[in-house]
C-alpha cells in the first residue's frame, strides 16, 4: 500500500505563456508526498549537480536543483517557443549560466497539491550544452522563484530534497517533517535571490554564496591574500558554463573556513576563478560560492522566510 | 511493488547469467571494498623502476624499500603526499574515499619507491596506459583505475547477442561516464559478454557495435536519452544485514519495511549471540523499515536515520548506494 502511495505523483505546475491557453504539467517521479504541505524528491547526482526526474509535456527527463538560480529555465531544445518577441533582454543568472537572451513565459501557477502560486516567471533558454557535458536529457532548472516558498532540506545522505511549505514568518505548517534532530543553525541574508552566508579564513572576512547548482567551490582571485593561504592549489581544469565558453581554472582545496563559533568547514575542493562578473550572476557582490562540497558536509535545511540555514547530522556508520 | 519484483528479477537474470568465458585481465595496484579504494602496492608485481627526471630504467631488485608513495593525478604527481602503510615484506596498502574521486572517470597513478623510484608497470597489464608529459609520450606506462572495473566475479553481466562478425563491441554507460573505448566486450559462442563490478545505484547504458549505438534488446527497463532515443537501465544493489541488539528474550523477532510492502511474517530475524540479524539482498534506493519483536512494532535503535511516513508513523531508514 505504502509502495503504490510512494508511486503516486505529486507536483504540478502549470504554465502558460501570454499567449497559449494550454495548461501543462510538471510531475515528479518517484516522489514521495507525505501530506499537502511536505513531498520528499529523490534526486540522483550527475557529477556534482543536484538532478531530480520529472515529466513534463509528455518529456521524462532532469531538472537541475539549483538556489543560484533566480527563475525557473526551461530548455529551449525540448520547449521551443513559437513566439520570438518574448526573446528577453536581461541575462539570467545562476553558477551554471551566462545566458543570452532567454524567452519568458509566465507562469500561470505553480501548483503543489492546494497551494497554487502565481504569476512566476520562467525563462526558456537553449540548454544543450549541459546536455552535451553532462550527457543526460535535461528538461530545465529550478531555481529560487519556485523554492523560495517552501523550506527545503538538501541531504546528500539520503539523496533527496524534502520540500515543506511554510507560512509568511517561515514556520512549517507540517508538525512532522524532521524526525532527526537539528542539531546547529545558521543565519544568511538573502540578497536578490542568492544565500549570502559570512564566514572567515584566517581571520579575513568573506561573503559567499551558497548554490546548490555549483559544482565547485568557488573563491576569487581577488580576495585577500591572507585568505588565499588556506587555499592549496591541485591542479588545472577546463570548464565548460552555461554559454558553451571554456575557461581554464585551478582546483584546491580550500582549508578552515569558519561559518560561526561552531561551523568549520574543509578542507573543500575549491576552484579559484576570476569572478569579475559575480555581481551580474548573483545580483550581489561575492568572494566566493560554497556549492556541492559544502552540501557534501553538512545535511542542509534552507528556510528563505527565515533566512536561515539548519543542520541535521550525517550518522556514524558502525561497521 | 511490481515495480521492484521487476527489477529483482532482472538484477537475478544479471546476476546468475553464466560465466563461462571467464576473463583474464585483472586490475593491477587497486581494489574497492564498500566506499573506500584500496590501492595496493605488491613489490612481486614489479620487475623495472625508473627514477625520476632520469630515463634510464634499472632492475627492481637493486632497491631496498623504506617507503612507497602513491602518486597520480589526484595529487599532482606528488612523490610524498600519499604514503602507503607497510602491511607485511611484500605488500603496501592505502585507502581513500570513492567519493574523492568521482570527478573523473580514469585516474592515472603510479607507485613510487623511497620517494624517487618509479615502479614501472609493464603494458601487459591490464589496466595500463601510456604515459604523457605536456603531450608528449613518455616511454613508460602509468597504471589507471576506475570506479566501475572489469571483474570476472563482479555483480553485473552484460551481454549482447549476435553481431559474430563485428570487430569490437563496448559497452558504454554512466558507470563510465560514457567512455567509448574503455570496456572491450569478450566474444563468446553466441555473441559478447562483459562482467563488471559496480557500486549500488542505477546506471544507464548502450553497447556500442563497431561504431553503433545499440540498446539493450533483451532489458525491457529504459530511460529516454537526450537524442530522443532509449539508454538502457541497470540496478544494483547489494548484500545487507540488519541487526538488532539484545531482545534476547523474545521468542521471534520480523524484519519489515518497504521492501516487501511491510509483510509482517517473511523475514524472520536469526537468533546470535549478541541479538537478532537477517542478510538479504536490497536494491539501490532507499527503504523503511522496522522490527517486529513478538508483535510489538520498534525502530532500529542503533540507527539515527527515521522519517515520519503519511500517517506521522516513525520508520527507521536504510540507504543502498
Amino acid at each position: 500500500m505504502l509502495k503504490r502511495k510512494l508511486t503516486i505523483l505529486l507536483f504540478f505546475i502549470c504554465f502558460a505563456n501570454n499567449f497559449a491557453n494550454s495548461t501543462d504539467n510538471i510531475v515528479f517521479i518517484k516522489a514521495e508526498f507525505l501530506n499537502k504541505n511536505t513531498v520528499r524528491i529523490p534526486f540522483k547526482l550527475i557529477d556534482h549537480l543536484i538532478i531530480v526526474e520529472a515529466n513534463v509535456l509528455n518529456q521524462i527527463g532532469n531538472f537541475i536543483i539549483d538556489t543560484g538560480s533566480e527563475t525557473l529555465i526551461l530548455n529551449k531544445i525540448h520547449f521551443p517557443s513559437k513566439y520570438n518577441h518574448n526573446v528577453k533582454n536581461n541575462e539570467t543568472t545562476g553558477i551554471l549560466s551566462y545566458i543570452d537572451n532567454p524567452i519568458e513565459k509566465r507562469l500561470k501557477s505553480f501548483n503543489l497539491q492546494h497551494f497554487i502560486l502565481k504569476n512566476k516567471n520562467s525563462d526558456i533558454i537553449d540548454l544543450s550544452h549541459i546536455e552535451k557535458s553532462k550527457k543526460m536529457k535535461l528538461l530545465g532548472i529550478i531555481g529560487y522563484s519556485i523554492l523560495k516558498d517552501y523550506e527545503i532540506f538538501i541531504d546528500l545522505y539520503l539523496n533527496q530534497i524534502t520540500l515543506t511549505k511554510v507560512d509568511k514568518y517561515g514556520n512549517r505548517l507540517d508538525p512532522k517533517v524532521h524526525v532527526e534532530k537539528i542539531v546547529d543553525s545558521l543565519n544568511f541574508k538573502l540578497k536578490k535571490h542568492t544565500i549570502v552566508i559570512n564566514g572567515t579564513i584566517n581571520n579575513q572576512k568573506l561573503k559567499l554564496g551558497l548554490d546548490t547548482a555549483a559544482e565547485f567551490n568557488q573563491i576569487n582571485k581577488s580576495v585577500n591574500k591572507k585568505t588565499l593561504k588556506h587555499f592549496v592549489p591541485k591542479k588545472r581544469i577546463n570548464l565548460s558554463g552555461a554559454s558553451d565558453k571554456r575557461i581554464e581554472v585551478i582546483v584546491g582545496d580550500l582549508y578552515r573556513l569558519k561559518l560561526s563559533e561552531t561551523i568549520y568547514l574543509g578542507p573543500m575542493k575549491t576552484m579559484l576563478t576570476n569572478l569579475t562578473r559575480m555581481y551580474e550572476v548573483f545580483g550581489t557582490q561575492l568572494d566566493g560560492v560554497l556549492g556541492y562540497e559544502f552540501f557534501k558536509y553538512k545535511r542542509t535545511i534552507i528556510n528563505y522566510r527565515k533566512e536561515k540555514l539548519y543542520f541535521i547530522n550525517y550518522p556514524i556508520i558502525r561497521k | 511493488m511490481k515495480k521492484i519484483i521487476t527489477h529483482n528479477i532482472l538484477l537475478f537474470l544479471l546476476l546468475v547469467t553464466t560465466q563461462t568465458f571467464a576473463q583474464n585481465e585483472k586490475v593491477k595496484g587497486y581494489r574497492i571494498e564498500g566506499d573506500e579504494i584500496v590501492f595496493s602496492f605488491d613489490k612481486r608485481d614489479y620487475t623495472k623502476v625508473s627514477k625520476n627526471n632520469y630515463w634510464s630504467k634499472s632492475d627492481f631488485e637493486d632497491i631496498d624499500i623504506h617507503n612507497v608513495v602513491v602518486s597520480g593525478e589526484f595529487n599532482n604527481w606528488s612523490l610524498h603526499k600519499w604514503k602507503m602503510i607497510k602491511i607485511n615484506e611484500n605488500i603496501y596498502e592505502l585507502r581513500k574515499k570513492i567519493n574523492d574521486f568521482n570527478d573523473e572517470f580514469l585516474w592515472e597513478f603510479k607507485f613510487v619507491i623511497n620517494n624517487s623510484y618509479w615502479a614501472e608497470p609493464s603494458k601487459e597489464d591490464f589496466n595500463t596506459n601510456e604515459a604523457t608529459k605536456n603531450g608528449h609520450q613518455l616511454d613508460v606506462y602509468n597504471l589507471n583505475f576506475t570506479t566501475a572495473y572489469v571483474d570476472k566475479n563482479g555483480n553485473a553481466t552484460f551481454k549482447i547477442k549476435g553481431y559474430k562478425n563485428a570487430q569490437k563491441v563496448i559497452i558504454s554507460g554512466t558507470f563510465s561516464r560514457w567512455n567509448e573505448d574503455y570496456f572491450n566486450m569478450l566474444k563468446t559462442e553466441d555473441g559478447w559478454e562483459l562482467t563488471l563490478q559496480l557500486r549500488p545505484g542505477e546506471y544507464e547504458y548502450k553497447f556500442i557495435v563497431d561504431g553503433e549505438w545499440i540498446i539493450d534488446a533483451e532489458n525491457p527497463l529504459m530511460n529516454k536519452n537526450e537524442f530522443d532515443g532509449f539508454n538502457s537501465v541497470i540496478r544494483i544493489g547489494k548484500l545487507v544485514t540488519l541487526k538488532l541488539n539484545n531482545n534476547l528474550n523474545a521468542s521471534k523477532v520480523i524484519l519489515t519495511g518497504s521492501f516487501n510492502n511491510w509483510n509482517e511474517n517473511n523475514c524472520k530475524m536469526i537468533k546470535t549471540e549478541n541479538g537478532w540479524e537477517y542478510t538479504f539482498k536490497l536494491s539501490s534506493g532507499k527503504h523503511h523499515y522496522k522490527f517486529i519483536v513478538d508483535d510489538n512494532w520498534i525502530v532500529d535503535p542503533n540507527n539515527p536515520i527515521k522519517e515520519y511516513d503519511y500517517e506521522g508513523n516513525i520508520n527507521s531508514v536504510y540507504i543502498v548506494k
